[in-house]
C-alpha cells in the first residue's frame, strides 16, 4: 500500500545514515556563528519587543536553519535526478506519484526537525532562556512542510543545477534575510513591508518565535501557514505528476 | 500472446521528433532488437514504454491494460536495465536491492530469500555489503539487472546493458540474459550496438531510425531481403558493396573487378547500413 513512500524513506535513510554525522556538525557550524556574531555582538545590549536581542535571534535561527534543511532537498532531488538518475527509479516503479512527494516530504521535514534541535541545544549551551509552548509542534511541522514541498517542487521544474541557484539567490535567500528572522518587519520600508506578507515565512517565523519565547500565537498566522503547506503540497504533487526522466 | 502493444507512439523535444509514429507487439517469450545509430529513438522509445517519457501521441498496452489508465499495474510488468545506469552508488548492492523489493511490494518476509538468491545467481554475493562506488562497470552491470529482475517481470527492457564492458564479461552478459529469457520466458526487448550479438540472441530485430522503425524481421529474412553475398571492392578510401543471391553470381562479378575485391557472407551490419546509409557504430 505504502510501498513508494517507504521504499523512498528507505533509499533516503540509508543514505542520510552515512553522512549524519557530518551533516549535524555541518549544520551546526552557520547558527553557531549566528549566535556568536549576533548573539555576543549585540547581546544583551540591544532590545526588540522587550526581550534581548539573542533570545529574540534563536526563535529565528530555528525558523531559517529549518527552511534551509527542509529546502534543501531540492538540492538533494536535483543531483539524484540530473546525475544519478535516481529519480528514474521511483518514476518507473509501481508506484503513486503522491507517495514520492510523501517520501520525499517526510525526509525533508525531518532534516528541518533536526537542524531545530541543534539549535535549542546550541541555545541552552548559551543559556538562552526559552518558554516552549506545545504550539511549537505544529507549528514547526507546518513549516518544514511548507519548505519541504516548495523545495521538490523547485527541483522538478528546474532544468540544471544552475536554475537551482537562481532560485537560492533570489527567492530563498531574500526571505531568509527579511521575513522577521534577525528582525522584526515592523522596521522595513512600507513597501517591502507590503511585499514580505507574500512569503510563508513571516508567518511562520512570527509564530514560532511565539511559541518560544512566551508570546501569543496568532491563529490566523497558522491557518495561513497551513495554506501556503497545501498548495505547495499540491504544486509538487503536479510537478511530480509531469516530469520525465 | 502478446504482452505489449505500442501504437503511433510520437515524442518531440522542441523541433526535434524524436520518435515519430512507432508501432509494434511484443509476444510472451519474445527477444527483440531494436537497433538503430545514435539519436536513432531508441532509449526514448522505452522511456515511453516505462513511463519515463510522457508520449504526445499513440497509445501502451500492457497485457490489454491501457498504460495510461493504470500505469502502476502496468509497471509491474516492467523490469528496466537504463542506458544510465542508475543504481545507487551510496548504497550496498544489498541496500539497492531492499529497495527494489520495497517499492515493487516484494512480502517482507520473503525479501532477504530472494536478495540472497539473485545475488548468489549474479556472482555478487561476497559484494552484498559493499557500496556501489566501489564496484566495477561489470558488477554495477549485473546489478542493474538482477534488481530489473527482482520483482520477476514479464517484459524486460534493456537498453544497451553491456556497452563499455570487456568481451568475455559481455559474454556472461549475455548468458545471463538469455537464461532468463529462455527459462523464465521473460520478453526482452533489447537495444545494442554489437550487431553481431543481436543477430545471434534475437528472434526479431527492428531496425529504427530517424525516430521511424524502417523494417523488422527476424534476421535471415532481413539478410534475405538484400541478398546472401557481398561482393566489396575497395575503392580509393572506400569500400562498394553489391549484393547477390548466390555465391555463382558474386563470383561471375568478382572477374570484372579492377580494385582488390572480397566476397562475404551477408551481415545485419549490412541491412543496416543498405537501408540507412550509416554503420551502426559510426
Ligand atoms: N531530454 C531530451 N531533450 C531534448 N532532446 C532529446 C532528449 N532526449 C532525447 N533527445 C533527442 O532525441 C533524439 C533521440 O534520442 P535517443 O536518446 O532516443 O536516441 P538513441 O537511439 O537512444 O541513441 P543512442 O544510441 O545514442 O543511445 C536525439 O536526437 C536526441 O538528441
Ligand atoms: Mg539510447
Amino acid at each position: 500500500m505504502l510501498n513508494g513512500f517507504l521504499g523512498i524513506l528507505y533509499r533516503e535513510f540509508s543514505v542520510y545514515r552515512r553522512k549524519a554525522a557530518k551533516q549535524i556538525l555541518a549544520s551546526s557550524i552557520s547558527p553557531l556563528l549566528y549566535l556568536i556574531a549576533f548573539g555576543y555582538g549585540f547581546g544583551n545590549k540591544v532590545d526588540i519587543g522587550g526581550m534581548s536581542y539573542i533570545t529574540f535571534l534563536v526563535p529565528g535561527l530555528i525558523a531559517m536553519a529549518s527552511l534551509n534543511q527542509s529546502f534543501s532537498i531540492a538540492q538533494e532531488l536535483n543531483i539524484t535526478r540530473f546525475y544519478f538518475h535516481i529519480f528514474d527509479i521511483y518514476l518507473t516503479a509501481p508506484v503513486p506519484p503522491v507517495q514520492i512527494v510523501m517520501g520525499e516530504a517526510v525526509y525533508g521535514m525531518f532534516k528541518g526537525f533536526l537542524s531545530a534541535g541543534i539549535i535549542f541545544v546550541l541555545a541552552f549551551i548559551f543559556g538562552v532562556k526559552l518558554i516552549i509552548n506545545p504550539m511549537f509542534f505544529p507549528a514547526i511541522i507546518i513549516h518544514t512542510l511548507i519548505f519541504t514541498t516548495l523545495g521538490i517542487t523547485v527541483a522538478m521544474l528546474v532544468r540544471d543545477h544552475g536554475d537551482q541557484a537562481t532560485v537560492n539567490n533570489f527567492i530563498i535567500t531574500p526571505m531568509i534575510f527579511l521575513c522577521g528572522t534577525f528582525f522584526p518587519i515592523d522596521r522595513l520600508p512600507v513597501i517591502m513591508k507590503w511585499l514580505v506578507y507574500f512569503l510563508p515565512l513571516t508567518y511562520s517565523s512570527k509564530v514560532i518565535r511565539a511559541t518560544l519565547t512566551g508570546g501569543a500565537v496568532d491563529y490566523n498566522y497558522l491557518l495561513i501557514m497551513s495554506g501556503f503547506a497545501i498548495v505547495f503540497f499540491i504544486t509538487s504533487l503536479l510537478a511530480v505528476k509531469r516530469v520525465e526522466g | 500472446m502478446e504482452i505489449l502493444t505500442a501504437s503511433k507512439l510520437i515524442k518531440s523535444y522542441g523541433k526535434k521528433t524524436a520518435v515519430n509514429d512507432v508501432s509494434f507487439t511484443i509476444n510472451v517469450g519474445d527477444f527483440i532488437g531494436l537497433l538503430g545509430p545514435n539519436g536513432a529513438g531508441k532509449t526514448t522509445t522505452i522511456k515511453m514504454l516505462t513511463g519515463l517519457a510522457k508520449e504526445d501521441s499513440g497509445k501502451i498496452f500492457y497485457n490489454g491494460i491501457n498504460f495510461k489508465s493504470d500505469p502502476i499495474e502496468c509497471k509491474r510488468l516492467i523490469g528496466i536495465v537504463p542506458q544510465n545506469s542508475n543504481v545507487d552508488r551510496d548504497l550496498t548492492a544489498y541496500e539497492n536491492l531492499y529497495m527494489q523489493a520495497i517499492l515493487y511490494s516484494i512480502p517482507v518476509n520473503e525479501r532477504k530469500k530472494k536478495i540472497n538468491e539473485i545475488l548468489d545467481f549474479a556472482g555478487l554475493i561476497e559484494y552484498k555489503d559493499k557500496q556501489v562506488k566501489t564496484f566495477s562497470g561489470g558488477m554495477k552491470r549485473r546489478l542493474t539487472l538482477i534488481r530489473a529482475l527482482l520483482h520477476q517481470p514479464k517484459i524486460l527492457y534493456l537498453d544497451e546493458p553491456t556497452v563499455g564492458l570487456d568481451p568475455q564479461i559481455r559474454r556472461s552478459m549475455w548468458e545471463l540474459i538469455l537464461k532468463i529469457n529462455q527459462q523464465k520466458s521473460t520478453s526482452i526487448l533489447l537495444t545494442t550496438h554489437y550487431i553481431e550479438e543481436a543477430e545471434r540472441l534475437c528472434g526479431k530485430v527492428m531496425i529504427i531510425n530517424n525516430g521511424k522503425i524502417i523494417i523488422e524481421g527476424s534476421p535471415d529474412e532481413l539478410k534475405k531481403g538484400i541478398g546472401h553475398f557481398v561482393l566489396e571492392e575497395f575503392v580509393d578510401d572506400a569500400i562498394k558493396e553489391d549484393f547477390f543471391e548466390t555465391k555463382e553470381t558474386a563470383l561471375n562479378h568478382l572477374k570484372d573487378c579492377v580494385n582488390s575485391c572480397k566476397i562475404r557472407e551477408v551481415s545485419l551490419e549490412d541491412v543496416f547500413i543498405k537501408l540507412t546509409g550509416k554503420r551502426i557504430n559510426a
